[in-house]
Parts: C-alpha cells; sequence; structure tokens
C-alpha cells in the first residue's frame, strides 16, 4: 500500500493502463490513507477544533461512486479499452465544483442542501480520462479567503506539515488532501492565489493556467474575470498531466479559448537551456495602504533566498536570469482586486435567494422581500455579506466611476507591465518571471483569520496574474526554520503554461525539496 | 389652450429563434406547462455559463438595418443586477452603454395623409425573464420564459398622438413579420410596449414631466391607453395641477390606468460588464452574410407598387400587409403578364379571402402565383366564366391539381358555341310562354331572368354575353 501511493499519478496510470495494478487496487490504498488521517468530515454546525490532529480536508467523501468508477476503468483494461490518460488516478474537487447527484456547497450553509444536476466540465473530463473523483475538499466559503477557515463546513482542513497551521485556501482542502496522500491530484480555482498560496504551504505544486486555458462551466462563481479552474499536485509532471486532460475549449464557457492545446509532457523533456528568467525588485516587497499612506515591507530574508537559490540553481543548469525587471503596478494589484472582484462577487451571489434551490429561512415571513433578507442573512456566512456589502457600494451608480471603472484602468495597467516584459522585441524578452508565492509560510490557525484585509495581502504576489490572465505556477522549493515549505512562482505568457512546467519541472530537478507525501504532524 | 402630446415607446420584440439566447432550450413555449423548458442554464443554477445564440445578433442586425440604425462593430453585454423571483441570476444580461445598434429611423405614413418620422435612439438585445403568478397564497413561477431572446428598441419623443402611436406598433409588427424575426403577435406578448407620454401647449419647444405607462399588450390598448392618459394630463394642467413623473399600470378590462408604487420602480441595477461573455463583434464578412439577401421593405415596396403599376393607395397598401403577399402578387402578376389592377383586384378578393379563411399565409397556398395568373387567362379568353374563375381558385387550393386539369375533369368550360345554346334557349322561351308574354308586352327586364334560366341549365358554364345576345333575338 504503501509503495502505490509513493508513486505518482503518471505513473499510477501508466501502470493501470499496462494491466499491471488494477485501479480497484489504487483506490482501496487510497480510501485506507483517507480514513487514517482525514477524521471527520467538515459539516455545518460542526466543532472547529475537533481531531486537531487530523485534516479534515473533505466535506463530502463519495466512496462508493470512486469504486464504481475504479470498477469501470478495471472492466475497460479487462475489455481490451484505454481508460484515458488518467486511468485510475484518485483525485479531489474542490467543493466549488458542481457535480452531478453530489451536494455542491461552496462551503456556505446556503448551498448546504444543493445536489449538482449538471457537472463541470474539468470534472467531466477528468472523469472521461479514466481518473477516479474520490469526493468535494473544503474551501473557505465561496472561495472568500486565504485560509480555508471561513467555511461553514467544520472542522475546517489543516496543514498536514503542521496541523496547528491553516494549509491556505482558496483551495485548502485540495492542497491538504494532495499533501497528505488522500489522491493524487485535485481540482481547485484561483481567483487572487487560490491554488498557488495553498500549494506553497502544503510543499506541492500549484497551476494557476490562463484565463480561459481550462473552462469555468461549473465553477460557482466569485470573480468570474478572473476565477481560473487549475491542478495541485505532488509533482510537476502530474500537473502537467492533469492540465493535459482539462485544458481546451469547451461551448458551455464562451470565454474558453480555442487555442490548441500543445502536449505538455512532451514540453517537459526540452532542455531550459537559453530560456530566459526575470527577478523583479518589485516582488520581493509588500505594498500595503494603511490609513490613506502605503507602507512598504521587505519581505522576510528567508523567502527572498529561496528565489534567489532558485535563480541560481536554473542559472546553473543554463537559464539566463534577467535581473531588476520592473512590475511598478503590481503594488496595485490587491486594491483593484478587492473591488473588481467584489463587483462580480456581489452580483454573482444574487441568484441564491432562497427561491429554487439552497437555503430558504425556516422563520414566518411577512413578504417575499422578508423572506430573501432572511435566507441570505442566515444562508451566508461573514466574508460573502462583507463582499456583497462592500461589491453593492462600489458598483452603485454614483460610485462606480470613482472605484469600479478605476479598478478596470489599473488592471489595464498591470497587464501592459506583463506585456512589457514578455514582449519578443522588448527589453527583457523574458520567458517567465520567477517570483515568491507568499509573503510567509503557513501560518496558524486562527492568526490572520478575521481581519480580511490583512489576509488578502496574502495575495499580493499572486493576484496579478489573475488580472492580467497570464499563467503561474507554484513549486516548493525548501523548508524554513519552522520546517515548513516554501514555493516559489513561475509566471509566463499567455496560453504558454508549456514553457513555466518546463521550468518548474527544472526546478524540480535543481532543488533539494522533492515531491512527496506529507509525514503528519503537531508541532 | 390647444396641447399636443409628446410620446416616446420602449418596444420588447420577441425574437423567433428556435432556442434561447444563452442555452439550447426551445425558445418558444406558447401552450406549453410551465417549467417544461428550461435546463440549468436559464434557471441560474450555480456555476452555468451563457453562450451567445448567434441568430439572435444576426435577427438584431436585420432589424437594425431595416430602421436605417448604424450597426456597431463592437458591442458588449451588460448585467442589470436586481432581486425578484422569476429572475433566477438575481440578473438580466443585456446591453447597457454599447448596444448592437444606435439611432434610426421609421417613417409612418398615416392615414391623414402626412409622415411622422420616429427617430430610433438605440437597439439591444437581451434576454427575457420568467413570470410569476399568485394562486391560493402561493407564488409560483414559471421559467420557460427565462432566456427568451428580446430586442429592445426605444424610440425618441416623437409621436404626437395615441393615433400615431398605434400606428407606429402597426408598422413595426408588421415589419419584423417582413423580416422574418418575429412572429410580432402583440396578443402573445411578442410585441410589449412602454409609453412615455407627456404634454406640452401647441408648437410650444420645450418637454414637461412625463408619465409611463406600462403593461400594455394590444395595439388597441397602447391607443386607447395613451388617449386615457392625454386626456388626463390635459384635465390635470387645465384644473392648475402639475404632472407627477408617474409609472402607470393599464388595466385593460377596467380601462383604467392605475399608479405603481414608487418603490417599483426606483432602483440602481450597478450596471457592469457581464464578465461571462466576450465583446459582440460584427465584423463585415458576419454582416455581409446576415444581409446578403435582405429584403426590399414593406413601405418601399408600396411606393413602388404604387409608382412602377400604378396601384391605387389602397391596393398597394393591402398587397404589402405581409411579405408574402407582395411576393405573392408579384410573381402572379409576372406569370399573368398584364393588367396589374386587374391581378390586384383577384389578390385581394379571391386570394385574400381564402387566405383569411384557412388562416394560410400566402406562400403556402397551393393556388400557386402562376396557377392564379392561369385561372385569370381562362376568364380573359373566355374559356371560363368570372363566378367559375372564381369558384376554381378554391376548386386548385383544395386539390392541388393545375387550373385547367379542373375545368377538363369537370368540364367547367363556358358553352359559347350558338347552336348548343341557340337549341338550349329556345327550349326556355318555348316552357315559359307567359314570360315571354311579359317581356313582350314591355317588361324587357326580365331578361335577366331568361339569362339566369339558361346558366342554370348550363350549370353555369353558358357564355353570358352570348345567352343574352341570342335571347334578345327569340324574343324580339
Ligand atoms: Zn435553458
Amino acid at each position: 500500500m504503501e509503495e502505490i501511493l509513493r508513486m505518482e499519478a503518471h505513473e499510477i496510470a501508466a501502470a493501470v493502463r499496462a494491466g499491471k495494478l488494477s485501479a480497484r487496487t489504487v483506490l482501496e490504498a487510497t480510501l485506507e490513507r483517507i480514513a487514517a488521517v482525514d477524521g471527520i468530515p467538515g459539516r455545518i454546525g460542526g466543532d472547529p477544533e475537533a481531531e486537531p490532529d487530523k485534516i479534515h480536508a473533505f466535506i463530502t467523501r463519495t466512496a462508493e461512486r470512486a469504486r464504481a468508477q475504479a470498477d469501470a476503468v478495471d472492466a475497460k483494461i479487462a475489455a481490451g479499452e484505454d481508460p484515458g490518460p488518467l486511468a485510475g488516478v484518485p483525485f479531489t474537487v474542490k467543493d466549488i465544483f458542481v457535480v452531478e447527484g453530489t451536494p455542491s456547497t461552496a462551503a456556505s450553509r446556503i448551498l448546504a442542501n444543493y445536489i449538482g444536476p449538471y457537472t463541470a466540465t474539468p470534472v467531466e473530463r477528468m472523469e472521461a480520462a479514466g481518473g477516479v473523483m474520490l469526493g468535494k475538499v473544503n474551501l473557505d466559503e465561496f472561495t472568500f479567503g486565504s485560509s480555508s477557515e471561513s467555511s461553514a463546513f467544520k472542522p475546517t482542513p489543516r496543514n498536514p506539515w503542521d496541523t496547528s497551521r491553516v494549509p491556505g485556501g482558496s483551495s485548502g482542502g485540495s492542497a491538504a488532501a494532495v499533501a497528505a496522500g488522500e489522491g493524487w491530484l485535485s481540482l481547485g480555482t484561483d481567483t487572487a492565489g487560490s491554488i498557488r498560496q495553498p500549494a506553497a504551504f502544503c510543499g506541492v505544486v500549484g497551476l494557476k493556467p490562463t484565463y480561459g486555458r481550462v473552462s469555468r462551466y461549473g465553477l460557482i462563481a466569485f470573480g468570474s474575470s478572473l476565477d481560473t479552474p487549475g491542478p495541485i499536485a505532488r509533482s510537476v509532471r502530474d500537473a502537467a498531466l492533469m492540465l493535459q486532460v482539462i485544458a481546451g475549449r469547451d461551448p458551455h464557457d464562451a470565454t474558453s479559448a480555442a487555442v490548441p492545446v500543445p502536449d505538455y509532457l512532451a514540453a517537459l523533456e526540452k532542455d531550459v537551456r537559453g530560456l530566459r528568467v526575470g527577478l523583479s525588485p518589485d516582488y520581493f516587497r509588500i505594498v500595503r495602504a494603511e490609513g490613506g499612506e502605503l507602507v512598504e515591507e521587505p519581505l522576510p530574508a528567508e523567502i527572498k533566498q529561496a528565489v534567489l537559490d532558485t535563480a541560481e540553481r536554473l542559472a546553473n543548469m543554463g537559464v539566463e536570469i534577467v535581473e531588476d525587471v520592473p512590475m511598478p503596478h503590481n503594488r496595485y494589484g490587491i486594491p483593484a482586486y478587492f473591488v473588481i472582484a467584489r463587483v462580480e462577487a456581489a452580483s454573482n451571489l444574487h441568484r441564491y435567494d432562497g427561491v429554487k434551490y439552497g437555503y430558504r429561512t425556516p422563520d414566518r415571513v411577512a413578504d417575499m422581500r422578508e423572506m430573501y433578507r432572511k435566507s441570505r442573512g442566515q444562508g451566508f456566512g461573514l466574508q460573502p455579506k462583507l463582499r456583497i456589502l462592500m461589491g453593492m457600494y462600489v458598483s452603485a451608480a454614483q460610485y462606480s466611476e470613482r472605484y469600479y471603472q478605476r479598478a478596470l484602468q489599473v488592471r489595464t495597467l498591470i497587464r501592459r507591465d506583463f506585456e512589457a516584459i514578455f514582449d519578443p522585441e522588448g527589453k527583457y524578452r523574458l520567458d517567465a518571471l520567477l517570483t515568491p508565492t507568499t509573503p510567509t509560510a503557513a501560518f496558524p490557525m486562527g492568526a490572520v483569520y478575521g481581519d480580511s484585509v490583512l489576509m488578502q495581502y496574502a495575495d499580493q504576489l499572486t493576484v496579478a496574474a489573475n488580472h492580467a490572465g497570464v499563467p503561474g505556477i507554484s513549486v516548493p522549493v525548501t523548508t524554513d526554520a519552522d520546517g515548513l515549505p516554501l514555493g516559489v512562482q513561475l509566471l509566463g505568457r499567455d496560453f504558454d503554461e508549456a514553457t513555466i512546467l518546463r521550468l518548474a519541472r527544472a526546478v524540480e530537478d535543481a532543488v533539494d525539496f522533492k515531491p512527496q507525501i506529507t509525514q503528519i504532524a503537531q508541532k | 389652450m390647444e396641447y399636443e402630446a409628446i410620446i416616446g415607446l420602449e418596444t420588447h420584440i420577441q425574437l423567433n429563434t428556435e432556442t434561447k439566447i444563452f442555452c439550447n432550450c426551445k425558445a418558444d413555449s406558447w401552450g406549453e406547462p410551465p417549467n417544461t423548458n428550461i435546463c440549468p442554464v436559464c434557471t441560474g443554477q450555480p456555476g452555468v455559463l451563457p453562450v451567445l445564440n448567434k441568430a439572435v445578433a444576426e435577427k438584431a442586425v436585420l432589424l437594425a438595418t431595416a430602421m436605417h440604425a448604424e450597426v456597431q462593430r463592437v458591442s458588449y453585454f451588460d448585467r442589470k443586477n436586481y432581486f425578484y423571483p422569476d429572475l433566477p441570476k438575481g440578473y438580466q444580461i443585456t446591453q447597457f452603454d454599447r448596444p448592437i445598434a444606435i439611432g434610426g429611423y421609421l417613417d409612418l405614413p398615416m392615414p391623414e395623409g402626412y409622415t411622422r418620422r420616429v427617430h430610433i435612439i438605440k437597439l439591444h438585445i437581451e434576454e427575457d425573464a420568467g413570470k410569476t403568478k399568485h394562486a391560493n397564497g402561493y407564488r409560483l413561477i414559471d421559467f420557460n420564459r427565462c432566456g427568451v431572446p428580446l430586442i429592445e428598441m426605444v424610440t425618441g419623443p416623437d409621436l404626437r398622438s395615441a393615433d400615431e402611436a398605434a400606428q407606429y406598433l402597426i408598422r413595426l409588427r408588421q415589419l419584423v413579420r417582413w423580416l422574418g424575426i418575429s412572429e410580432g403577435n402583440m396578443e402573445k406578448a411578442h410585441i410589449r410596449c412602454d409609453a412615455n407620454v407627456s404634454i406640452r401647449p401647441k408648437g410650444a419647444d420645450y418637454l414637461n414631466p412625463k408619465t409611463e405607462i406600462k403593461n400594455v399588450n394590444s395595439i388597441e390598448a397602447v391607443r386607447e391607453a395613451i388617449a386615457t392618459e392625454i386626456q388626463r394630463q390635459i384635465r390635470e394642467v387645465e384644473a392648475g395641477g402639475k404632472i407627477e413623473p408617474w409609472t402607470l399600470e393599464w388595466d385593460e378590462d377596467a380601462g383604467v390606468l392605475r399608479k405603481m408604487r414608487s418603490k417599483e420602480t426606483e432602483a440602481d441595477y450597478r450596471y457592469f460588464r457581464e464578465p461571462d461573455l466576450l465583446p459582440l463583434v460584427m465584423d463585415d464578412e458576419w454582416k455581409a452574410r446576415i444581409l446578403a439577401d435582405f429584403p426590399e421593405l414593406p413601405l418601399e415596396r408600396r411606393a413602388r407598387f404604387m409608382a412602377q403599376y400604378g396601384l391605387p393607395e389602397y391596393d398597394a397598401d393591402i398587397l404589402t400587409t405581409e411579405r408574402a403577399l407582395s411576393d405573392y402578387y408579384e410573381a402572379a402578376l409576372q406569370a399573368y403578364n398584364g393588367d396589374p389592377k386587374r391581378v390586384s383586384n383577384w389578390v385581394i378578393n379571391e386570394v385574400l379571402r381564402l387566405l383569411n379563411e384557412r388562416g394560410l399565409s400566402a406562400d403556402q397556398l397551393k393556388v400557386t402565383p402562376q396557377y392564379l395568373a392561369m385561372i385569370i387567362r381562362l376568364v380573359d379568353k373566355g374559356t371560363v366564366n368570372t363566378s367559375t374563375g372564381k369558384a376554381l381558385v378554391v376548386k386548385v387550393e383544395d386539390s392541388g391539381k393545375p387550373p385547367k386539369q379542373i375545368v377538363e375533369e369537370e368540364g367547367l368550360a363556358q358553352v359559347s358555341d350558338a347552336g348548343a345554346l341557340r337549341a338550349i334557349c329556345e327550349k326556355i322561351v318555348a316552357a315559359n310562354p307567359k314570360e315571354v308574354e311579359k317581356y313582350r308586352s314591355g317588361k324587357t327586364s326580365l331578361i335577366g331572368w331568361f339569362v339566369g334560366q339558361v346558366m342554370r341549365e348550363t350549370r353555369g358554364k353558358a357564355n353570358p354575353k352570348e345567352v343574352q345576345k341570342i335571347l334578345r333575338e327569340l324574343l324580339g
């Protein structure tokens, strides 16, 4: 069993396709692992402090569905058919995706009773490729957060490296599950860093593809112009394998791009010699607004050093490192995100009104307005309410010009920063930008939660990629003084996931940190 | 004092696409049970996304072109946010500041002889909401109509009377049917209309506060509601009162306008760009494809029928009510290759009657324009008489057989053979000595009665002129 769990997803798929390993055997080993480390799943009204030494990645486990899928894969093998590139690979899905016949909750009370009537495109593609869905994993309510602690389903996920710490968020359940060996792959979403930050916190690989690369159909929307589904995996190769399956145009998503999908696994084999990778001083500091002033803080030395060490090792492999690349608008990424994401979120949350599905107040109500007010008041947690209030405010007719329209202009400027550094005729001609993924390692549970503004600054190094739409990947490179993993981020050109995957694979080779299943620890 | 009314109309036109605007559900649910044409997308399930039905944009371009509006190369979709149970997403996808077409006009020929030019301010596409109804203390929602495609078109304050407003709707209905973009049936709410109404002293150049009339769903109701509101405003002003910018609802059964609660009309919809849809890019190639067989428009054709064929306005107007009918007329005229007015008479009298009786459109007729031309020719040549010709129109429609074949099979050809007719006339004269006596004593009007007897004897096939000639001779 241990041996199976230590294999990579591409190895599992190869063994299953070759008939050397049955999908059912892989699944049962995984279910045993889940039973051993996960503890009780999150639920409405659950005890947040329950089983503090367990991971609590899941909201819903779908073992019977998974067994049926694994058996179907084995039946195909027996019949001489190819189940596909994810044959027998167990995976989890962030519970922000709708999956037919399963609770699809967005980690919110307001959707706690909602059973999906259809299946999200990326999930459908993974299942069609022979993947085996283990269940739906926990997250921040409607993805609104960076620690997974805002979930209405308690207990919320814990970091396998130290269960007293958060796994990050909002795809915290996804990263924690993958790190803890509860499935090889997880489908997450990234609106400001929600794949990359938890991946960095949990010592795994997280890829935010280009906006439009992966269909959003079935992703319960937060910031529709920023939301991007993507893979979380233990190795770069496994992330590439998963991207291969989920990428590509979807007729159900008008914003999905018709750009051809290259062979990502083949791209990993190419040499990185001669690629140009930039370092930007604007990614080595955090700038935040405090009392109307911009306060600038350097990143912790450990974090910066991890990036510089990685750059040096890449240079040793023949990569050209370009220093002092300016990204002047990076510092406005968070304020602009505050506005844009909240305007879209407030509108996206309109549909949860107690009328058609989801939570409806059990109280007696005088009229429809009161039914709305009570259903939404009782159904939404604090984070959605904050976003609705601010989103409504900044998109109101009299303020829209001052906030929303301005934020859109900032977004254009951020996009231009990226166009300038990737311009093949320009001064920098970069293939990728190398940055830290997060300003800190995983923080203790309860430490930042509740301070919504501070929590958002955790995304300052990741959010620009969402504004610009460009792809980004976080790869673990080392551990800090507390023994917690640290990640670096590679940002690339539009639809050029192949190059950042290739570089990420080189980083994986060059650094001492290797893909692994975390030994569950409590420090 | 004399007043004039200032009226602007906002119309919603339901397009006749196969499927809804953002999903693959059937668009037309007329007469179907509630909540049968629905899917995750149009019921606003979590996670769904809209995908634009291109036919909607194409139909909008047709209407915009017909209204002489400027089709925009790039237009955008926006969200209009508000809460209502029949609006499942909590926002309506519409076009706000960058609609698919801007400007344009429609010239209305008024029965009084003048023409009223109505300017179009903007034309945009959007989705419809569902329907709510109250029953037994419950509020029931039917989502069938959610996502049915609409064009909203807003006119300038250019109409000056309730009749002009009605005329605008009549011409708009004619146009959308002509273009084949909507069934244009107001009773089925395919065209819905809100009217903005104000009055001012005749000749004044300023605008007074206006009221908005909502929920009017027939052309007669629009005429009545506006006329009622104009009278109310005049009474109010004459009595020294002020016009408040109310929103009024037309109660068709009671024939009165009711004030709607102001709460329902004040809202900030917090419009912003719909991030789930790309900008709608109407490039030259696509536009050219849409407009490749853009038809001659009804008012243009009406004018041409008068100029080219010398038809009276009355004929031209009737022949151009429906595109299929006017096509039919021209095809019949071409096949007939003779007097346009003669063909017009046959189409207006015989064909139109048949269409009305059977609820058909002219392009569905089995009496094709070519058959009609043959029938008129048969009458011209005297092969059949006029009443047999008219009967033939119905017989061809019923059987689908060529007119000549029916004439042969049923022996309908007119009897013009002088010898045969003379024998029949002699027989009739011999059998009716009393009438012969009366005729000869001066009651010559009896000639008609004799002709009738002969026609009866020949089952209507005799050439009445010939019969009359022989009879006069015999009765001498
Ligand atoms: Zn539908």
